[in-house]
C-alpha cells in the first residue's frame, strides 16, 4: 500500500512527460517527408539553442507544420481525458465522458452556431471576437447541453439510478445535437463538405489561429482548478451524502466541476470537433495502473490523454498518406475494442 | 472526567418541514461521555433528526449548537466534519477501494488543500481498524467483505475522523444479534475511552436499553419521552408509540427487557385505538 505523496505524483508525471516527449519526437519524424528521429532531435536541440537555419526545408516541416500539430493534439487529448476522468468520478459511472454526456457535441454546436452567425452577419471576426468568440461559443454550447441533460434526466431517489439516467439523457442529447449540427452545416455552407464531415468526427488538420493561446490558457486554468477539487471528487465518488458528512460542500463542488469540465471540453472542441473515446479510455487505463485516487489520477491522465491523442493523430495523418484520416476515426478504432476489453475484464466496474 | 453540564451538541426547539411538518419542537442536549438512543416507529423522523444535527438539513426554525454555543449553521461542511462523524445506514459502498483507503477517507476533513495523508493519519486509521476488528482486512477490497464488516468499516471511518460527537443511524440494521451486540458495545467502549457524545438511532430496543445512558422515544417528529431506559421503556409508553402490546420486565442491573406481544388480543385492542 503506497502512500500518496507529492513526490510520487511528480515522479509519475515526470515519467509520463518523458513518454510524451518520445511520442512527440516520433510524431515529428513521421509524415510524407520522413525525418529520422535522431535528426529531428538534433534539429530540435539546435532550434532550441538558437542555432537554426542549417536545413531550412526540414526545419519548416518540423517546426512550422508538424510541431503546432503535435502541440494541438496534445492539448486536445489532455483536456478531453481530464474531463472524462472528472465526469466519471463526479457521476460515479465508468461510462461517463464528455462525448457520451453530449458535452462535446454541445460544444461543437456552439462553435458551428458561432461560425454560421458570424458568416451570415457578414462580420469580419477580428480582435477580441476572433480570440474569444469561438471558445466562448463552444463553452456556452457545452454548458447549456450539460444543464439540459441534467434537466432532462430529472431527479431520482434510488441509489445509482441518477447517474444512469444522466448518461442516457446525455446519449440522447448527443445524437439529437449531432443531427442539428449536420443540418446547420449542410444547409448553410456547401463549400467544404469533406472538411465539415471530418470536423464532426474530430479532426486536427485545420490550421489554428491565435485563439489557440486563449484556449491553452483556459485549459491550463481549468485543469488547475479541477485539480484543487480532486480530493472532494474522491469523496463524492463514494457517495454524495458520504461526501457531505466528510466535509465536502457537495452542491458547490458539483456545479463548479460541471462548469470547469464543460469549459475545458468546450475550449478544445471548438478547434478539434468532438473526438470520441479519449475521455473514456484514458482514465480507465490510467486508473488500472495508478488506482482511483484523483489526486494522482488527474495529472497523470492529463499527460496520458496527450500521449494517446498525439499517437492517434500521428496515425491519422500517416496510415493513408498522402491522404489524412480524421483523428476521431483512429481514437474510435482503438478505443471501442479497448473499451469492450476493459468492460469484459472488469465486469463493468471501475 | 468531564462535568455533566458541559454540552457537546444541543438542538433547541428545531422544526423542519418538507411537504408538511416532519420535525416539531425537537430539543436535545448531548453531553460528552454519554450514549443516547432514539427509538421510534418507521417514518417518525429519526433519520431526519440526525441530518439536522449534522447540518445536512437546515431547520426551518430553532437552531443546533455545538460546544461553546457555536451555531452549526455558521460552520462550513469541513468544520462540521471535524466535530461530528456520522455512521450512515449501510448501503451502496463503492467496492473498488481497499478497506484501509476507505477508512482513511475519515482523515479528509483534517487535510488542508493540496496536502496528503501523513504517516500519522495512517496510524490513526490502523488504530480505528483495530478497534473495529478489521485490521486483517486492511488490504481487501470493500466489495470483498461481508455486510457486518462493511458496517464496522463505516464505524471505523467515523472513528478516524476523531470527532467529539458520533451520530449512528440504524447502523446495526440487517446484522445478526451477535454482531449487533458486538458493534454497539464497541461504540460504548470507545465513547467512554474518548469521552465522546454518542447518539444512536436504532430499531433494536433491547440493545439500546442495555447500552444507552438515556433513551428518547419519538413519534410523528416529536419527542414523547426522554430519560433513563428503565424510566422510559415501559409497557404503556412503548404500547402507545408502536400501537402493539409489550411486556417489559426488569432484568439484571435494572436493564429493562422488552418483548413485543406478537400474537394476542391485546394487540388488536391497541392497534384498533
Amino acid at each position: 500500500m503506497r502512500r500518496l505523496s507529492r513526490r510520487r505524483i511528480l515522479t509519475v508525471s515526470a515519467a509520463l512527460l518523458a513518454i510524451w516527449l518520445l511520442a512527440a519526437l516520433l510524431s515529428l519524424s513521421m509524415g510524407s517527408v520522413a525525418i529520422p528521429p535522431g535528426k529531428s532531435l538534433r534539429l530540435a536541440l539546435q532550434f532550441l539553442s538558437g542555432d537554426s537555419g542549417r536545413e531550412p526545408a526540414l526545419e519548416t516541416i518540423l517546426f512550422s507544420v508538424r510541431l503546432p500539430r503535435v502541440l494541438l493534439a496534445s492539448l486536445v487529448g489532455a483536456a478531453l481525458a481530464l474531463a472524462g476522468a472528472v465526469f466519471q468520478s463526479l457521476l460515479r459511472n465508468p461510462l461517463a465522458d464528455p462525448y457520451v454526456l453530449g458535452v462535446s457535441t454541445g460544444a461543437s454546436m456552439g462553435t458551428i452556431l458561432y461560425i454560421v452567425l458570424v458568416a451570415s452577419a457578414g462580420i469580419q471576426a477580428t480582435g477580441s471576437l476572433s480570440l474569444y468568440g469561438r471558445p466562448a461559443a463552444a463553452f456556452a454550447g457545452a454548458a447549456l447541453t450539460v444543464a439540459t441533460v441534467y434537466f432532462v434526466a430529472g431527479r431520482s431517489d434510488r441509489k445509482g439510478e441518477g447517474s444512469q439516467r444522466l448518461l442516457l439523457a446525455g446519449v440522447v442529447m448527443a445524437s439529437f445535437i449531432s443531427s442539428i449540427n449536420v443540418f446547420l452545416l449542410t444547409s448553410t455552407s456547401q463549400a467544404d463538405l469533406r472538411g465539415i464531415f471530418y470536423w464532426l468526427i474530430g479532426d486536427l488538420s485545420r490550421p489554428v489561429d491565435a485563439s489557440i493561446y486563449v484556449i491553452s490558457i483556459l485549459v491550463a486554468a481549468g485543469a488547475f482548478l479541477l485539480y484543487l477539487m480532486s480530493q472532494s471528487l474522491n469523496l463524492i465518488s463514494s457517495g454524495e451524502e458520504n461526501a457531505l458528512t466528510l466535509g465536502v460542500e457537495v452542491p458547490r463542488v458539483k456545479v463548479s466541476v460541471y462548469l470547469l469540465a464543460s469549459l475545458v471540453t468546450g475550449a478544445v472542441v471548438s478547434i478539434s470537433g468532438p473526438i470520441a473515446y479519449v475521455g473514456l479510455i484514458c482514465p480507465h487505463l490510467a486508473r488500472m495502473v495508478l488506482g482511483s485516487d484523483n489526486r494522482i489520477l488527474f495529472p497523470a491522465v492529463f499527460v496520458f490523454g496527450a500521449i494517446f491523442t498525439l499517437l492517434a493523430d500521428t496515425a491519422a495523418r500517416t496510415v493513408v498518406a498522402p491522404a489524412e484520416l480524421p483523428v476521431g476515426v483512429i481514437t474510435a478504432l482503438c478505443g471501442a475494442p479497448l473499451f469492450i476489453y476493459l468492460l469484459r475484464r472488469k465486469g463493468g466496474g471501475w | 472526567m468531564v462535568s455533566a453540564d458541559f454540552v457537546a451538541l444541543e438542538a433547541r426547539a428545531i422544526d423542519f418541514a418538507y411537504h408538511g411538518p416532519l420535525i416539531r419542537g425537537f430539543s436535545l442536549v448531548l453531553h460528552p461521555n454519554e450514549v443516547v438512543g432514539i427509538i421510534g416507529p418507521n417514518g417518525c423522523g429519526k433519520t431526519t433528526v440526525l441530518k439536522l444535527l449534522d447540518g445536512i438539513l437546515s431547520p426551518s426554525s430553532g437552531q443546533v449548537l455545538l460546544s461553546g454555543r457555536k451555531s452549526l449553521a455558521r460552520l462550513s461542511r469541513k468544520e462540521i466534519a471535524r466535530r461530528i462523524a456520522v455512521v450512515p445506514q449501510n448501503g451502496g459502498l463503492p467496492g473498488y477501494q481497499t478497506v484501509f483507503h476507505f477508512a482513511l477517507q475519515g482523515r479528509s476533513p483534517h487535510l488542508s488543500l493540496l496536502s496528503f495523508e501523513s504517516a500519522g493519519d495512517e496510524e490513526i486509521t490502523r488504530e480505528a481498524l483495530r478497534l473495529t476488528h478489521l485490521e486483517r482486512y486492511a488490504d481487501a477490497l470493500v466489495s470483498e467483505i461481508s455486510g457486518g464488516e462493511k458496517q464496522r468499516l463505516l464505524l471505523a471511518r467515523a472513528l478516524t475522523q476523531q470527532t467529539p460527537i458520533l451520530l449512528l443511524d440504524e447502523f446495526t440494521a440487517n446484522l445478526d444479534v451477535n454482531y449487533q451486540v458486538g458493534l454497539v458495545s464497541t461504540v460504548v467502549r470507545i465513547t467512554r475511552e474518548r469521552e465522546l457524545a454518542t447518539l444512536i438511532v436504532s430499531h433494536e430496543i433491547n440493545i439500546l436499553a442495555a447500552f444507552c445512558d438515556r433513551v428518547i422515544l419519538m413519534s410523528e417528529g416529536a419527542i414523547r419521552h426522554q430519560g433513563s431506559p428503565s424510566e422510559v421503556l415501559t409497557e404503556t409508553n412503548l404500547g402507545r408509540l408502536f400501537g402493539i402490546g409489550f411486556t417489559v420486565r426488569q432484568g439484571n442491573n435494572r436493564v429493562p427487557e422488552v418483548m413485543p406481544l406478537i400474537l394476542g388480543e391485546q394487540n388488536e385492542r391497541v392497534s384498533d385505538r
